[in-house]
């Protein structure tokens, strides 16, 4: 059964259209990767779906309801998180405040002023079990702006799962890492998504072989394919629209 | 009633204007460097007092030289030692610090010149009616304080849209690390942006010091109204600015001239009203009454339904 | 949580103990002003400081809760409505509370800069409109009541100044109480993510429009009760309680206090009514100090005085704290003795012909000596500053490095 839809989404800015007419089906539970070459509108994509940008056409539903028209906000309890490309936390919260945060809307606490933080302590468990999932439960206390960069990242990772949400969506979770730093990533990724639908931007191509169940490739606003990996990787256009950076054994 | 009409015209667009000469340096700040210079006005108000000391020892045309100069220095130096350094601080330490500065430079107004209202005049040869009408007469200082507003609207949009400094600073506006990465000095840039800035205001304060009276409190009464005139029309926006000063400006004038209110309003709605009900004041509120109220009105409106201001497209 | 409560209680003893050690006339009023003014400057906080919004007028709560807190004490005194003097600053706060929720209800919609130009335009708006509406603020003169004809509470008819403190002691505690206790909820917490990045905060589930309004409105609150605790205290009211005056100064009194501390706000409003009270009474130039301070604390002291406190947290923990205190003595006496040649220099070039004593020294802005003395010492002054800075940086050095 398929979780996500997309329905001839088409996405304007001004005169150039840059998302132009994609339909795609992510199934429940699947790892779903989307790649393309720089400026096929990837990171848009993850826009429109999250609600950050509005469509200029088609629609997206989410477990069978339309979210297109919704606030970033009101995608987010449905149960549809994300991450960010460029690290974006709450810098002058602690890194336990931070997961804590991501926690409080899914936890039911809504807009509450009468109940005290302190006093939770299920909540609270569950934050520090978040934490010691990241591996950063020895920097809980530590101003999130000051964590390293792949401990930033990390955390970045831990503030969109902490949710629950049933759908997550990373984009570049392991830009700007070391070799090492992204495979701890990746390692991270799956333990802590396991169960989940998992939906990917990413360039690192190992990656994306590794870790995905299927892939889509947009070029220019389009998919052109979307299929499992070893069909991709044999897939003609898919070669011609990354000029000459052939997908081979090599490097998958 | 025509000639109440057309002198409510002519009033309101010699305060526009002179709200625009405060208004464009504010905008040039603004845009360029994304500060709104919360102390705009006082130095617009230093202008008036530094025009009122040099006039008395050469003269006025000397005070309308060398006052903007000296203010648009004492603002290259605000922006070298106090506003480069909160920068790092960001947008709402700037705005602090901008605010502070307008609470200092008035105590040092009153520290210097005391809390007196000074006798700064306009020149003599102003001294005659350009035309009249009606039986009205219109003063030919008002007449240059409207040429001189025209010249600097004219002189700032040719150097912003035709020389090469004002294609620098409109790069500089919109891509500051491109612009620096091309070799230009940007905080140079700034300094001088926010020194030319200044110097506007102090123009405005070397013209609007004889008429509006040069006191310590002259900053107050037009900062806050300058301030708001740039956010209606639109951030960064510099037509955006002189529509919303000549707006306000005639929006006032119009209000103050005209002589309706809530007692016509009802009358003619066919409703009687008690003078002793306690909305009383309500009941008799007529329109001169509320001209000082209309450019906030105007400001939260607009805020409201367009929070870029008529012709902005910042939206922070 | 021991400590917490520990730190409450100390907090209570002080408010109880103070008009014991302060007990002079002056002594009890400035204690009432610190009442009202720590409290208004924590809700300020709660806008600036935790929920990311410059309000330029955040006066408006303060006056209207003050102004109705006033028409209260006249019905009382008319025994039109019947209530207890205690409970004024309940009024206050429900007017700050519905004048916020009203004007928050599109305010907030954003932060920053469109935030702040809203609020200035709706504070000169009221501030205009308080000047047409006379019957209900009084015109210029204001409006003024008398809290001594309510019903006495256990015998206590608020006729002295004493007594009145007990009670706006009593507002203070439960204020900051409630103030610290909504920084622990999520509302509060939420406040602060929206502060730091509103984006984020909505693809968590969060309305940051909702959790800017919640802040608002809390602020609003207190601030009117801040504004009751006025009208019992001054018994009289006026347009500058609403104006831009009174919001720039509960903005200097957070920002200079610290923004980013609970108790930075505390500290900024007792700093700003003791100059308020006791300055004023040595020197008609304060609001200059005032302006110079601020403009300092802005550029070198971006965090403000409680910033500048916890700056020393490291060293404390370090347990160094002790290697600073000779280089700290060190600079800071020239840097003292250069801020009296300062302040002794501005003083005289105000002074006139009848010259000033100052620290006893009678100086006289005709005589060259005058000058040259406060010159000389001013130099002399910035130069041992000079002098003793470098070994302050070592010692901050030493006592912040990493501990082995």
């Amino acid at each position: 059964m398929s979780i996500l839809t997309l329905d001839g989404v088409s996405k304007r800015f001004g005169a150039t259209e840059i998302i132009r007419g994609v339909s795609l089906e992510i199934e429940a539970g699947e790892n779903h990767a989307i790649i393309g070459p720089n400026g096929a509108g990837k990171s848009t994509l993850f826009h429109l779906i999250s609600g950050r940008y509005t469509l200029s056409s088609g629609s997206i539903n989410f477990k069978g309801e339309p979210i297109h028209n919704l606030a970033p906000y009101e995608i987010a309890r449905r149960g549809l998180a994300r991450s960010f490309q460029v690290t974006n936390i709450f810098p002058r919260l602690s890194v336990f405040e931070n997961i804590r945060c991501a926690l409080l809307w899914s936890e039911g606490y809504r807009y509450s002023f009468w109940k005290l933080l302190g006093k939770q302590q299920s909540l609270n468990a569950k934050a520090r079990d978040m934490l010691e999932q990241i591996g950063l439960a020895d920097k809980a206390d530590l101003p999130s702006g000051e964590l390293a960069y792949a401990q930033q990242r990390a955390l970045e990772l831990g503030v969109a799962v902490a949710s629950g949400a049933e759908l997550i969506m990373l984009d570049e979770p392991v830009a700007g890492m070391s070799h090492s730093e992204a495979e701890n990533a990746v390692a991270l990724i799956r333990r802590i998504t396991a169960g989940k639908t998992l939906v990917m931007v990413e360039h690192d191509m190992n990656i994306v072989f590794d870790i995905a169940d299927r892939i889509s490739v947009l070029v220019y606003g389009e998919i052109i394919a979307s299929d499992k990996p070893e069909n991709i990787r044999g897939n003609k256009q898919v070669q011609e629209a990354y000029l000459g950076e052939v997908i081979t054994d090599d490097n998958a | 009633m025509s000639e109440v009409f057309i002198f409510a015209t002519l009033n309101g667009l010699v305060t526009g204007l002179l709200l625009f000469m405060l208004a464009s340096g504010l905008t040039l700040i603004f845009s360029m460097m994304g500060v709104l210079n919360f102390a705009h006005a006082s130095f617009y108000m230093l202008g008036a007092y530094f025009a009122y000391t040099i006039s008395g020892v050469i003269g006025f045309w000397g005070g309308l030289l060398f006052a903007p100069l000296i203010v648009g220095a004492i603002g290259a130096i605000v922006e070298r030692y106090g506003l480069r350094r909160v920068h790092a601080s960001g947008h709402v330490a700037e705005l602090v610090f901008t605010f502070g500065l307008a609470f200092l430079i008035e105590e040092l107004v009153q520290f210097f010149w005391g809390r007196d209202t000074k006798n700064y005049q306009s020149p003599e040869i102003f001294d005659f009616a350009l035309f009249s009408l009606f039986g009205q007469e219109f003063s030919a200082y008002r007449g240059f304080m409207i040429f001189i507003a025209i010249a600097i609207f004219a002189g700032l949009y040719v150097v912003l849209t035709r020389s090469r400094v004002g294609i620098i600073i409109q790069a500089a506006i919109s891509h500051p690390n491109t612009v620096a990465n091309l070799g230009h000095n940007v905080p140079f840039i700034f300094m001088c942006v926010f020194g030319t800035g200044t110097a506007l205001a102090g123009i405005a304060g070397v013209i609007a010091g004889p008429v509006l009276t040069t006191f310590p409190g002259m900053a107050t009464v037009l900062g806050s109204i300058v301030f708001i005139i740039v956010v209606i029309g639109g951030l960064g926006s510099l037509p955006g600015a002189l529509i919303a000063s000549l707006l306000v400006g005639l929006l006032q004038s119009y209000a103050i001239a005209s002589d309706v209110g809530m007692p016509e309003l009802l009358t003619l709605l066919g409703i009687s009203f008690d003078r002793n009900h306690p909305l009383n004041d309500l009941w008799t509120l007529n329109l001169p009454q509320i001209a000082p109220v209309l450019p906030y009105l105007l400001l939260v409106l607009v805020l409201i339904f367009k929070p870029t201001g008529l012709m902005g497209n910042r939206e922070e | 949580m021991k400590k917490h409560l520990l730190l409450w209680a100390a907090f209570a003893a002080t408010l109880i103990i103070l008009p014991s050690i302060f007990d002079s006339v002056l002594g009890i009023s400035i204690l009432n002003q610190m009442t009202i003014w720590i409290i208004f400057a924590l809700s300020y906080n709660m806008l600036l400081g935790q929920g990311g919004m410059l309000s330029f007028g955040h006066a408006v709560y303060f006056g209207l809760g003050g102004f109705m807190s006033v028409h209260a004490l006249n019905l009382i005194a008319d025994e039109i409505f019947v209530f207890s003097i205690t409970l004024i600053p309940l009024i206050g706060g429900a007017v700050g509370l519905l004048a916020a929720i009203f004007i928050g209800s599109f305010s907030t919609r954003k932060a920053g800069t469109v935030f702040a130009m809203i609020s200035l335009g709706i504070g000169e708006l009221i501030v205009a409109s308080s000047l047409i509406f006379v019957d209900f603020f009084g015109g210029e003169a204001g409006v003024s009541g008398d809290r001594t004809y309510g019903p006495p509470f256990f015998g206590v008819e608020f006729l002295q100044d004493s007594e009145v403190y007990y009670l706006g002691a009593f507002w203070l505690f439960v204020a900051t109480l409630l103030m610290y206790l909504f920084t622990q909820t999520p509302a509060g917490r939420m406040a602060n993510a929206v502060r730091d990045n509103p984006e984020r905060a909505e693809f968590i589930g969060y309305s940051t429009r909702r959790v800017r309004f919640i802040s608002f409105c809390a602020a609003g609150l207190f601030a009117g009760v801040a504004g009751g605790l006025f009208a019992i205290n001054y018994e009289f009211i006026t347009e500058e309680n609403l104006n831009a005056l009174t919001s720039g100064r509960v903005l200097l009194m957070a920002y200079i206090g610290g923004l980013g501390f609970f108790i930075g706000p505390i500290i900024g409003a007792i700093i700003l009514t003791l100059m308020n009270s006791l300055l004023s009474n040595y020197t008609e130039l304060w609001m200059l100090y005032l302006g110079i301070m601020f403009l300092f604390t802005v550029i070198f002291l971006p965090r403000g005085f409680a910033g500048f406190i916890m700056m020393h947290r490291l060293a404390w923990q370090n347990g160094r704290l002790k290697l600073l205190a000779l280089p700290y003595c060190l600079t800071a006496i020239p840097a003292a003795a250069f801020v009296t040649a300062l302040v002794g220099l501005i003083e005289l070039s105000h002074a006139g012909d009848e010259g000033l004593h100052f620290f006893g020294i009678a100086l006289s802005s005709n005589s060259i000596v005058s000058w040259l003395l406060l010159f000389a010492l001013a130099a002399a002054s910035a130069f041992g500053v000079k002098l003793t800075r470098a070994r302050l940086a070592t010692a901050w050095q030493a006592a912040n490095g990493a501990s082995n």
